[in-house]
């Protein structure tokens, strides 16, 4: 596959914390705890290429809590495969978010 | 709903490109909504927490303006250059034309910028510099240039408040004798204060103490830099140790910093002026004056101050009676600042220089804003296409812009380069009368000039394609031009054709100044300098008193130096003299004539002065008139004979012979000396200037009693074969005679004679470089906008030979095109290069500013150009087959 993004260890921060299921922006700041101003770049950058996919999340539901509908991210089909590398190159990350889930 | 922080969002949301703004505000209000409800759910927060989701928050600037660089580069500014880019390597031929043109015009004005710069702009390298004078006089009405004298130097040091301190200078060589090899060696005198005028420090040891300045005061020297490297390895241990100058030990005490030196940087060892405090004359202007003011003194503060002190020399000086003289020949003070005294009269050169290649410059730009409209006529059908699919104006503008910025980036720094490299290259050919020359270099400040002439030109060229698209509807504008059968419509024609009559103008300018200076220069090689420069060498012999005291025996010496000379084989006549012609030093001083008794409250009479003996005049080639020249036994110890010159005798004798005529040098008292012979007139100071009625006195002078001899005398010799041979011979004999005295600055009269003709030959050279590439540039504008219009009008032009016009003709419409613009182009030319020519008349000799002839062979030759720029385009058009021409497009 060639090289769509670089790889880096926040990127594949971001990709793991989705695919563990956060999938808004402040979430994934918590989740990844990254510095919160680097988060946003990213999802921007991977949107753009093609990783990631984002979508507004159901009006009816915001409503219902009285607050504007949220911006939530996907991993695309190009992100999924990308997750191959990313547990090949920080299999200690991929670990990482693996441990809660299981506790 | 409002949540904390939306202000902020919604302020940050600005720096969003609109095309993502409305998504991007609504996704980090909702992530912040949600936040803050999530936060409260729990109770109240924390302030930790507070905190954290509000520095979070803050981030979204950051988003945002990732958002906005994202965008930027993709369609910016990046992105307008990345595009010219490609659409400049797409046409390397017009791209390389562009910048070497450019490289050229910029270039010139870098090299021309950096010598101005250097010499006229930049403050002189001293402490406050701007305090510092130059301190002389005027006698006479200003007739008489005069610098300073001791006892005036003393009274302006005691007296004058307005100056914190007050320095003389003068020039001398010294006879530096470092193991065993005798070296002349240029030096100045100076008094001790003449540091601290400039405001130097020593890099190592002292300069010298006030005590040192007055006689009887051990012999000291302080070193340059450079001797100190050249001569004493750099060796600091040579302070406290003595060398050997003139004879005479002195000890080293100083060392100054590298590149110091005052009014250039020649002196290589400095000895103290010394004045003596108590018998200080008053009216021997001897030494150059400078001072430093006192801060907050001004000009005319001092020059008022020494004024009233020069009014007052009677009343200070009462048992004087050369403070009553120095009343008598009106003595004004003549204060300058120190950098307008250095610089001189080099200034006006220079800038009509920088003019010059300003003008080029001009005309390069001018050239290259010709070929950009020419390519934006050949991209209208993909300007069309990109307005279609949404460019707007101003998208299209500033790719124009883009690419006259690479353009003038691409020439600037080539420019620079050709700059840097003319400087190195140039500066052996820089004639030597122009100061500072020491200093001259590429810079900060030049090469932030570069980049801003670099960026004036692409606003230049840059903004006749905007005048071009810049109005009205540019989508029509565009499909009207891709249409067929363009024209380009008449208002872009005349843009054009302005440019070109424009180039024309400039060149005409350019080539009236270079043709001027040519002519200047002939009539300076055709001036009759009254000595014959063929096969003629000339060196410097000095002999210091601590070399040999004895005044007979110095004479013998040069006497023996000169016998010995003239019989080597290939000499056919050698002699001396105190200053060849043309060589830098001339003298004026007072002369009684016998004939015409003064009166006792009458000005002696003036008169340039030379010494010179037996051989001199027939060494150098000039012409006797009547009687005799020198010979052995004249001289003051003998028969006191002088030699006039042709004018002298005229002014004095109109009417009869001055052989045998008595002229006196102090005073009607002092012994009088026979006119023997009368010479050809000589320039001695300059080509230019008209020769001085003058007296050839004997190398000998005074009392017969005590003859004192001149110790500094050029050496001249006249070979039959190659002068240059003579040199080691002169070298040879002098040694014999004695190793300690070094023959210096051996040149031929070839040599000295050229560099008087230097400043003429570098001005003319300079201009006759920028009025060729003018021509040149002038040439492939005409060119270039001729053949465009044979190529717009081949329809046209098909149609007319269809109908019967015979080739010549359509050749003669085609050139006579040419001609009108040349024609406007030299009428426009010639009205500015008569408003110039004032500007010019300085530098002229020979020839008027208004010269008849230059302008009209100038014109005729810009004509002719003209005709030969168009007959290419012309013989195309001559050539066009009508049925091709009228099924095309």
């Amino acid at each position: 596959m060639g090289q769509l993004f670089s790889l880096t260890y926040p990127t594949a921060a971001v990709l793991l914390a989705i695919r563990h299921g956060h999938r808004y922006g402040f979430d994934l700041m918590d989740a990844t705890g990254l510095p919160d101003g680097t988060v946003y770049p990213i999802l921007r950058r991977l949107e753009r290429r093609g990783v990631l996919e984002g979508t507004w999340e159901d009006e009816a539901a915001a409503q219902a809590e009285q607050r504007p509908a949220r911006r939530y991210y996907r991993l695309t089909r190009v992100g999924e495969a990308s997750l191959a590398e990313v547990t090949e190159r920080f299999p200690a990350l991929v670990r990482a978010f693996e441990a809660p889930e299981r506790a | 709903m409002d949540a904390p922080g939306f202000r902020l969002i919604a302020w940050a949301s600005r720096l969003v490109p609109p095309a993502r703004r409305a998504d991007w505000r609504r996704e980090w209000e909702a992530e912040t909504a949600y936040a803050w409800r999530s936060l409260r759910r729990g109770g109240s927060p924390s302030p930790l927490a507070l905190l954290r989701l509000r520095s979070r928050i803050l981030t979204c600037v950051i988003d945002a303006l990732w958002e906005r660089k994202e965008t930027m580069t993709m369609t910016g500014l990046f992105n307008d250059l990345r595009f010219a880019t490609r659409s400049l390597l797409r046409y390397p031929a017009f791209t390389a034309v562009a910048v070497l043109t450019l490289a050229l015009g910029i270039g010139a004005n870098t090299a021309v910028f950096t010598l101005v710069d250097s010499v006229l702009i930049r403050p002189l390298p001293f402490r406050d510099s701007e305090r510092l004078l130059a301190l002389g006089h005027l006698g006479r009405e200003g007739q008489d240039q005069l610098p300073i004298s001791e006892g005036l130097y003393l009274l302006y040091q005691k007296q004058a408040s307005s100056l914190e301190s007050v320095a003389m200078y003068g020039p001398t060589v010294v006879n530096l004798v470092a193991e065993g090899e005798p070296e002349r060696v240029p030096a100045q005198s100076v008094t001790p204060s003449f540091f601290e005028v400039l405001g130097v420090q020593p890099a190592i040891g002292r300069t010298f103490t006030a005590e040192e300045g007055r006689p009887g005061a051990e012999p000291v020297a302080v070193l340059s830099d450079g001797i100190w490297r050249s001569n004493f390895g750099a060796d600091p241990a040579i302070i406290g140790r003595t060398v050997d100058m003139n004879g005479t030990a002195y000890r080293v005490v100083g060392i100054m910093p590298e590149g110091f030196g005052h009014p250039n940087r020649e002196a290589r060892i400095w000895t103290p002026f010394v004045v003596d405090p108590v018998r200080a004359p008053l009216a021997a202007f001897a030494a150059q004056g400078i001072a430093r003011m006192a801060p907050g003194s001004t000009l005319e503060g001092v020059r008022a101050e020494l004024q009233g002190l020069i009014a007052r020399l009677p009343e200070l000086f009462p048992e004087e009676g050369q403070a009553t003289f120095l009343q008598g020949v009106g003595l004004k003070v003549n204060v300058l600042p120190l950098k307008q005294a250095v610089v001189g009269d080099v200034g006006r050169t220079l800038w009509i220089i920088l003019g010059t290649v300003g003008f080029v410059l001009l005309i390069a730009c001018a050239n290259v804003a010709n070929l950009l409209l020419v390519r934006a006529e050949g991209r209208q059908r993909e300007l069309a296409l990109r307005v279609a699919v949404g460019a707007g104006r101003a998208q299209v503008l500033r790719s124009f812009m883009s690419e006259s910025l690479i353009l003038a980036a691409l020439g600037g720094g080539l420019g620079a380069a050709v700059a840097a490299l003319a400087v190195r290259v140039s500066s052996g050919f820089v004639p030597s009368d122009v100061p500072r020359m020491a200093e001259v270099g590429v810079d900060g400040r030049v090469l932030a000039f570069t980049g801003a002439v670099a960026l004036g030109c692409a606003l230049f060229f840059g903004i006749f394609p905007m005048v071009r698209y810049g109005r009205g509807d540019l989508a029509a504008q565009l499909r009207e031009g891709a249409g067929r059968g363009a024209t380009g419509g008449p208002e872009h024609h005349r843009l054009r054709n302005g440019l070109v009559v424009l180039q024309v103008a400039m060149a005409l300018v350019l080539l009236v100044g270079s043709g001027l200076m040519f002519r200047s220069f002939l009539a300076l090689r055709a001036v009759d300098p009254g000595f014959d420069v063929e096969g003629v060498v000339t060196a410097r012999v000095s002999v210091p008193s601590g070399e040999i005291a004895g005044r007979l025996e110095t004479a013998e010496l040069f006497r023996t130096l000169r016998d010995r000379v003239a019989a080597q084989p290939g000499v056919t006549a050698a002699g001396l003299v105190a200053s060849v012609p043309l060589g830098g030093s001339y003298a004026f001083g007072s002369i009684e004539v016998e004939d015409v008794p003064r009166g006792p409250n009458e000005l002696p009479v003036f008169a340039a002065q030379n010494r010179a003996d037996e051989g001199y005049f027939e060494a150098m080639g000039i012409p006797l008139l009547e009687g005799r020249t020198f010979q052995r036994g004249d001289g003051a110890e003998g028969f006191r004979a002088v030699v006039v010159d042709e004018a002298f005798a005229k002014q004095w004798w109109p009417n009869g012979s001055a052989l045998g005529r008595r002229l006196g040098r102090n005073g009607p008292d002092d012994e009088w000396w026979e006119i023997v012979g009368v010479v050809g007139v000589v320039r001695q100071e300059s080509l230019e200037a008209e020769p001085q009625p003058t007296v050839y006195f004997t190398t000998t002078m005074g009392p017969a009693g005590s003859p004192a001899p001149t110790r500094t005398l050029d050496l001249v010799v006249k070979t039959a074969g190659d002068p240059l041979q003579v040199i080691p011979v002169l070298r040879r004999e002098l040694r014999d005679l004695n190793p300690r005295i070094p023959l210096s600055n051996p040149r031929t009269m070839q040599d000295v004679f050229d560099s008087a003709t230097a400043r003429t030959s570098f001005t003319m050279a300079m201009l006759g470089a920028a009025s060729g590439i003018a021509l040149l540039l002038g040439l492939v504008g005409i060119y270039g906008v001729v053949s465009y219009i044979v190529s717009q009008r081949t329809r046209e032009i098909g149609v007319r030979i269809a109908l019967g016009a015979s080739a010549p003709s359509v050749r003669r419409m085609v050139v006579r095109q040419g001609i009108a613009l040349a024609g406007a182009g030299v009428g426009l030319g010639l009205v500015a290069a008569g408003a110039m020519s004032t500007v010019m008349k300085s530098l002229l000799f020979g020839v008027s500013a208004t010269d008849p002839l230059t302008y009209a062979a100038v014109a005729a030759a810009l004509v002719a150009v003209a005709v030969l720029a168009s007959w290419l385009p012309a013989s195309r058009a001559a050539g066009v087959d009508p049925s091709t021409a009228l099924r095309a497009e």
